[in-house]
């Protein structure tokens, strides 16, 4: 039966853009079709209403643009049915819905989806080499110091001790200026132990983990002027250890840091009559800041950059012996403690060093 | 008379080793063997001292870590683990106080950890205390199957 006339319902069906058609359950014959059906399956309303309605199920889906949904960038089809009642008869009201936009989003949506886990995928086994280089990185550089350690002390032993050895065999023959000579020997030997020992504790500090823990650094920086004062019993050092200082640090690595500045602190006030060294706490960066300050030699403040690096000197060895290696580790230690170190000085009027152990 | 027994691949450390107890008034007489395989060979009389009296034990062995073959280590943890060498006094004498290193003897049984100090005098005086120590002032672990 098709429903003409005034209808209101009709002229809605017939004009909407939806291609839409009805047809009966039990026949599957075409009850009616609208222009938007007929357009879109390209034939007349009588050849439509000649169909057989399961005939129009799969064309609906327009493939004309080739069938891998993937690539498809054609125009997509769906067919939607639900059962009605038409006039009293059981039927099936089909529309054609355009899902092209839709698929196009889904497609795009599943790209980004593959995308992502393929980069996932890549990202990891990105941080996978990564580590593993890393990995290999920090055990050759345990390795090599390792080695430092060990064979690069052996030779020295021999130069130091068959120096020695030779000034005892040979005792009274060495004329004073060869006795000298050996003594030089001797004593170059001992600094370059001096020095690596220096380099093994830079490479120790940074390849050790930090543990943090409350430690009295009034008692720690005592405890070190003390150790000092034993190993120079002739020189008389005013100093000053503020009580009560407390730090949420490493205490072996922050026992290097104050054991780095107490000594050049009583290393640069050796000419001082009157050297006084003292160590404190400042309010500084929301945090606390400790300081060492002494009134020796100080340095030239145009430099004071220069004073953290590696193998740097502001000083003639030959004056104030050292490795230049000692504030490197005192500037790593705190860094690998979130901190930072600075300093302070007017060349001849003494230094102050500073250093926070948080972020 | 002490018998030591000097596990070292270094000639020059053999020689300023043996120096240095010359110079001491320990009446000693000090072996040396120069890799681990020897060292083993010998306190356990297998291969090449497969002659010698495995219960002739040395009163006092100075161990080095670094050497060729069979190291130090290796040493030490096959000698804890035989009844007879199980006791016997190993000092390690090493170039390095690697942390690592000192874990790892004291862990497998060394009874002592010296550093080899770079001055002579302090290496002579460190051999004088060892020698000293260990051979005269403690008393030593009783003789397998004897006590």
């Amino acid at each position: 039966m098709i429903v003409t006339g005034d209808d209101p319902f009709r002229a809605v069906f017939a004009s909407h853009p939806l291609p839409m058609w009805l047809y009966d359950r039990e026949t599957s014959t075409i009850l009616d079709v609208n222009d938007a059906a007929l357009a879109h399956y390209g034939c007349s309303r009588e050849e439509f209403l000649r169909k057989n309605a399961a005939s129009l199920a799969l064309p609906a889906v327009d493939r004309r643009h080739g069938t891998d949904a993937s690539t498809n960038d054609g125009p997509e089809f769906e067919l939607m049915s639900h059962p009605v009642d038409f006039d009293g008869r059981p039927a099936v009201f089909v529309s054609v819905r355009d899902v092209t936009a839709l698929r196009r989003v889904e497609h795009a949506l599943a790209r980004a989806e593959r995308d992502r886990r393929r980069m996932t995928v890549e990202f990891e086994e990105h941080v996978r080499e990564r580590t593993v280089q890393l990995q290999a990185a920090v055990s050759e550089l345990e390795a090599f110091s390792y080695s430092v350690s060990h064979d690069l002390r052996a030779p020295l032993r021999s130069i130091a001790g068959f120096s020695q050895a030779l000034i005892e065999d040979a005792g009274d023959a060495l004329s004073a200026d060869a006795y000298d000579d050996i003594s030089r020997i001797v004593a170059a030997a001992q600094r370059m132990d001096h020095l690596i020992n220096d380099l093994l504790t830079l490479s120790m500090v940074s390849r050790s983990g930090i543990t943090r823990e409350p430690v009295d650094i009034s008692d720690l920086a005592n405890r070190i002027l003390a150790e000092l004062g034993d190993l120079s019993m002739t020189r008389a050092v005013g100093m000053r250890v503020q009580p009560g200082m407390v730090a949420q640090c490493d205490p072996r690595l922050v026992r290097v840091v104050l054991e780095n500045l107490l000594t050049n602190a009583w290393k640069f006030t050796s000419r001082r009559e009157q050297a006084w060294i003292e160590v404190g706490e400042i309010s500084r960066d929301g945090g606390t800041a400790f300081f060492v300050r002494d009134n020796g030699v100080g340095f030239d403040p145009t430099f004071a950059d220069k004073l953290f690096g590696p193998f740097q000197r502001l000083h003639d060895a030959s004056e104030f012996p050292g490795t230049g290696i000692g504030l490197a580790t005192v500037r790593r230690i705190v860094q690998r403690h979130g901190g930072r170190v600075w300093a302070e000085s007017r060349l001849g009027q003494g230094a102050c060093f500073y250093f926070t152990l948080q972020s | 008379m002490y018998q030591i027994l000097l596990v070292e691949d270094n000639a020059d450390d053999v020689e300023l080793t043996l120096r240095a107890f010359r110079k001491s008034d320990l009446l000693n007489t000090v072996t040396v063997v120069r890799d681990g395989v020897e060292a083993l060979d010998y306190l356990l009389a297998t291969g090449e001292y497969a002659e010698r009296d495995a219960n002739a034990l040395p009163d006092l062995v100075l161990l080095d870590i670094k050497l060729p073959r069979v190291d130090g280590l290796q040493v030490l943890e096959r000698l804890r683990a035989n009844p007879r060498t199980r006791l016997l006094p190993v000092v390690v004498l090493t170039s390095s106080a690697e942390p690592r290193d000192l874990l790892t003897c004291y862990s497998l049984g060394a009874n002592s950890y010296v550093r080899k100090p770079i001055d002579f005098k302090q290496f002579s005086r460190a051999l004088q205390q060892i020698g000293s120590y260990w051979l005269q002032t403690n008393q030593a672990p009783p003789i397998p199957g004897t006590a």
